[in-house]
């Protein structure tokens, strides 16, 4: 159930991470955009090892959740969508 | 580590292991084979003694296929060698066609030869790469590629304390079960950078068109999937202008390639919007010596004017990290030697596949008593195990007898037939007789059938055949698998006539009986 979770809400908030560290890093990222999408990859493998270890499903669940909800929030503070 | 931490870690890689371990099996197995790929491809074919060269040639197969076809130029891809191929891509109600033609497909005259072929070569490859299923196999695929790194993570976490150890570790120390576990660790250890490589590769391959879709929808805009078609390919994809073009010869397109990269053996020439004055031509290929060898000369097709070169050691960061993911997966980089090590490593990792299922099903029966789950997971393992294996070698079979029966044209089908029927006939069995006898009659049939395969072959071809380079080489690896199956089966034999068999694996669900608590833990 908990790698399920982490299979599920891992994506996107391995893609978002992803997303923030474009926005932090000081280079154009459409010149390491593969580095970024196998970055994205190796994270949302580790998500799921980390929701793999939480204490209860809900607790992997509720931080998956908040921690998405969070890197949302975080990513419209960015100029990034729509600058493709 | 605490202990509830790695006892949380152990059921992860356990549950992962479970869930993506069947689907390995198959992608790996039919990878190992797949490793001989385009040997298998003339293995499919009638043998001639004598190689029919002709005056074929990929400028006469190209006029023919566009006279045809007026669309075929949209989008192309030229293949050399003995008998050069095109491969073109038709749009029908929006969905992409593909169609491969040889040049031996049409006569002097440019029209279409009625002969027998097969799909052998390409059936093993989609096993490998979508378990044979149409379209959402390959997303499959990616994501249980991304299941299978997190499984590697987890094993690393495991396994790191004691690394040192379970180098020494494969011994009986009294107990065959804590054998087969050992070897399950050993093996994993031993070729845990092979199975990082494949992990990271194919979750890439599987999974970069859904990540692209997701970071468009959720960090870039819609906009990213071009970003991401342009950051991968040598060339933006052309528009078609609507005014035709006089296009350039291809051996004009070769000459241009062979100017700008000499050491380039040209694997493909794929063309875009061919006849339209903006078409372009990209000649692709290998760069020996390097393991990102693939190398591009992007040209003009009307007159073969440069356009771009992208080749080891000059070419964008993108393509710089790209071409090694498709390397490292296709070992195509260190000639035969490489491939051959894929192949063993290939077949080990199928291996630890099985192994680790089955000593998860033994487990779980260990420490819960009996156990439907375990039960039906062990036959399901036996099950698609010997189908596959059973399965793939009667397709070999079905393609030498179908191609030299009076029925020449149902090769394909029998190809898929015979394997689609024994992996169904085989799955019945599993489930309904004892896993004992499961695998003490389809485990030494499996071994068999890879013997038979060369020696079917040789029968009706001529065991002279068997010197053929390509013949060679794929016959070789049949009767690889075919040892390490006998190698396996006696390994069995080995572990029942010591240690006796599991109670799981002698009768039916409803017969297991418990077992000591205090059993062995599969990790």
């Amino acid at each position: 159930m908990r790698a399920l979770l982490g299979t599920l809400l891992g994506l996107p908030l391995a893609v978002m991470l992803c997303g923030l560290l474009a926005a932090v890093v000081p280079a154009d990222w459409h010149d390491w955009l593969v580095l970024m999408m196998l970055l994205c990859l190796v994270f949302w493998a580790a998500l799921i090892v980390l929701a793999g270890v939480a204490s209860s499903h809900w607790r992997a669940g509720l931080t998956l959740l908040v921690a998405n909800g969070l890197a949302w929030l975080l990513l419209q503070t960015t100029t990034l969508y729509g600058g493709a | 580590m605490r202990v509830e931490t790695m006892k949380r870690q152990i059921d992860l890689h356990a549950w992962v292991g479970i869930v993506s371990g069947l689907a390995l099996f198959v992608a790996f197995f039919a990878g190992a084979i797949n490793m001989f790929h385009h040997e298998l491809h003339h293995w499919q074919e009638p043998y001639q003694a004598e190689a029919e060269h002709g005056d074929a040639n990929m400028q006469a197969l190209l006029d023919t296929v566009i006279a045809r076809n007026a669309d075929a130029g949209n989008w192309m891809f030229l293949i050399p060698g003995d008998e050069p191929a095109a491969i073109w891509r038709e749009m029908v109600d929006g969905e992409a066609v593909w169609h491969t033609e040889h040049a031996s497909d049409f006569n002097d005259a440019g029209e279409a030869v009625e002969r027998p072929h097969s799909e052998l070569a390409g059936f093993i490859n989609e096993l490998h790469f979508r378990l044979g299923i149409p379209v959402v196999g390959l997303y499959l695929m990616g994501v249980i590629s991304v299941l299978y790194g997190a499984a590697l993570i987890g094993g690393l976490v495991i396994h790191w304390p004691k690394l040192k150890k379970e180098f020494f570790a494969l011994k009986h120390q009294g107990n065959l079960r804590r054998y087969w576990k050992n070897l399950h660790n050993l093996v994993g250890v031993i070729s845990f950078p092979f199975h990082l490589i494949f992990a990271v590769t194919g979750a890439a391959m599987g999974c970069f068109a859904l990540i692209t879709l997701t970071m468009g929808a959720l960090v870039f805009g819609p906009q990213f999937q071009g970003a991401a078609t342009d950051a991968m390919e040598a060339w933006p994809t052309p528009q078609a202008s609507g005014n035709s073009a006089t296009m350039a010869p291809v051996d004009q397109y070769l000459a241009t390639a062979r100017e700008q990269l000499p050491e380039m053996e040209v694997g493909w020439i794929e063309l875009q919007q061919y006849g339209d004055e903006n078409g372009v031509v990209d000649v692709g290929g290998s760069v020996a010596g390097n393991v990102a060898h693939h190398a591009h000369v992007v040209m003009r097709a009307d007159n073969a004017e440069l356009l771009t070169v992208s080749a080891p050691g000059a070419r964008p960061f993108n393509h710089f990290l790209l071409s090694p993911v498709y390397s490292l997966h296709f070992g195509d980089y260190g000639g035969l030697f490489v491939r051959v090590l894929y192949f063993v490593l290939g077949l080990l990792g199928c291996l630890l596949f099985v192994s680790g299922n089955i000593m998860w099903s033994e487990r779980r029966t260990d420490r819960q008593g009996p156990s439907r789950a375990a039960a039906i997971m062990l036959r399901l393992t036996l099950g698609v195990t010997f189908g596959v294996m059973t399965g793939i070698a009667l397709s070999f079979m079905a393609n030498k007898l179908a191609m030299y029966s009076p029925w020449p044209h149902t090769t394909v089908v029998a190809e898929k037939a015979a394997f689609v029927a024994t992996l169904l006939v085989a799955v019945l069995c599993a489930f309904r007789f004892p896993p004992l006898s499961t695998a003490r009659v389809w485990l030494p049939l499996c071994a068999v059938l890879y013997v038979l395969v060369p020696v079917l072959q040789g029968s009706i071809e001529g065991f002279a055949s068997w010197a053929d380079p390509d013949r060679l080489l794929v016959n070789g690896s049949l009767l690889a698998v075919a040892a390490s199956l006998f190698l396996v089966d006696r390994l069995r034999a080995r572990r029942l006539r010591q240690a006796g068999p599991h109670p799981l694996w002698e009768g039916t669900v409803h017969q297991v009986s418990a077992r000591p608590a205090d059993a062995e833990s599969v990790l």
